[in-house]
């Protein structure tokens, strides 16, 4: 009995390593052109495989890759280090002692500590620091109508980060309605290609 | 790391040989050996056998990340952030799962965010003008292996660009499963994805794969 044609997907299961049933491996062995497809096809596996590493290798070379693991060690070994705690100052243990000693000391600490505090606070109270600061009219109607609109931006930000701020804020609901005007502002890079 | 031609080696004769017994592989034995050193607090220790463990698992992990990466100092930082993140969370490790699929869904996930950081940069900022893809590849030396004598020829330049021509996905599943090694199934679990969708993917990006070299045979 003849079996059929082994498909496509049945050959390329062969030549990842799965074996045929004992049909196909029966129709195998007498068909010409399966024989022909399977070798077709285990040699493209082959190439691409080999041209893919081929290329991989030719740049990560043996000293590279040595470099790479020097760098993976030193990481390692900076990750595991784990933090110490230093007693500071280191050896003085004097001055709990010292205020003990010395009361007079400790009240002329704590009465201008509490002076401070007293002035700070009616700072506070008795003047207006925003009163004396010039705004352009535009920014004080805005934080006026929209105190909310102002947020601190935290200038510490990465550019990961900001990208990634800009990303969401085009993604969510309140940018959708500047996509077009998106779609329509060619890239950075596109222009810079042209 | 030699599992590939092993593979490749051995698909001729798949139907022959029967499959080994499920033995602990060498870098899952040294994992584990290397989490107990963590565990009981020794870590120079932990740091030496871990120096063994990233020789056996480094070239592979080079030709994974330079396949979803294209470029080799992102790809050399995804390896290195891989291996790191490797021994900072080893006591996680769970030893009944071989070390190879544990350590490729680190790298693979590490790949895949510095491939977006990547887009979300070329998005908004002008690209570096030096690339490593764009550098013109050496003649190839008169001592030269098959390897290397095939990637510098016309027909090593067409498989590499038709690969490179592979839909993301399709690629990322060829790459696992062809240049590391491993089967639809590790590939499932290193993706996150079912074994079907694997096969799916990986035949076609394998059907593809043949139109486009045929093409430019024609």
């Amino acid at each position: 009995m003849r079996h059929p044609h082994l498909s496509d997907d049945r050959l390329i299961d062969v030549c990842l390593d799965h074996a045929p049933a004992a049909t196909e491996q029966q129709h195998l062995a007498t068909c010409g052109v399966c024989q022909e497809r399977r070798a077709s096809l285990a040699r493209l596996l082959n190439e691409t495989s080999t041209v893919a590493v081929a290329e991989a290798d030719a740049v990560f070379t043996d000293e590279r890759l040595a470099r790479q693991r020097a760098h993976i060690l030193e990481r390692v070994e900076q990750e595991s280090r784990q933090g110490r705690l230093i007693s500071f100052p280191a050896g003085h243990t004097s001055s709990p002692s010292l205020l003990r000693a010395r009361p007079a000391a400790r009240w002329i600490a704590g009465a201008a500590a509490a002076g401070l505090f007293i002035g700070l606070l009616a700072g506070h109270l008795t003047h207006d620091f925003t009163a004396g600061r010039v705004m352009p009219s535009s920014l004080a109607s805005r934080a006026t109508s929209s105190p909310a609109a102002f947020q601190a931006v935290s200038t510490t930000m990465s550019e990961e980060e900001f990208l990634g701020r800009l990303e969401i804020a085009i993604e969510g609901t309140g940018g959708s309605a500047l996509r077009p005007l998106d779609d329509l502002t060619p890239l950075v890079w596109e222009v810079a290609a042209q | 790391m030699s599992r590939t031609t092993t593979r490749r080696a051995s698909s001729t004769v798949a139907a022959a040989t029967p499959a080994p017994a499920l033995a602990l592989s060498k870098d899952s034995a040294l994992a584990g050996e290397i989490k107990a050193l963590v565990v009981a607090g020794r870590r120079d220790a932990a740091r030496e056998r871990f120096a063994d463990l990233v020789a056996l698992q480094q070239r592979r992990a080079a030709r994974i990340a330079y396949q979803y990466l294209r470029d080799v100092h992102d790809a050399d930082e995804a390896v290195q952030d891989a291996f790191v993140k490797v021994f900072t969370h080893i006591v996680s490790y769970r030893e009944d799962l071989p070390f190879e699929v544990w350590f490729t869904r680190i790298l693979v996930n590490g790949c895949l965010d510095l491939r977006k950081a990547r887009s979300r940069r070329l998005r908004w900022v002008l690209p570096a003008t030096s690339s490593s893809e764009a550098a013109p590849r050496e003649p190839v030396a008169p001592d030269a292996g098959p390897e290397e004598t095939l990637l510098a020829s016309e027909r090593g330049r067409h498989i590499a660009a038709a690969v490179a021509q592979l839909p993301e996905r399709q690629r990322d599943v060829f790459t696992l499963c062809q240049i590391g090694g491993q089967s639809a199934n590790e590939v499932s679990r290193a993706l996150g994805l079912s074994e079907a969708t694997v096969r799916v993917h990986l035949f076609r990006a394998i059907r593809r794969l043949r139109a486009l070299l045929e093409h430019e045979r024609k």
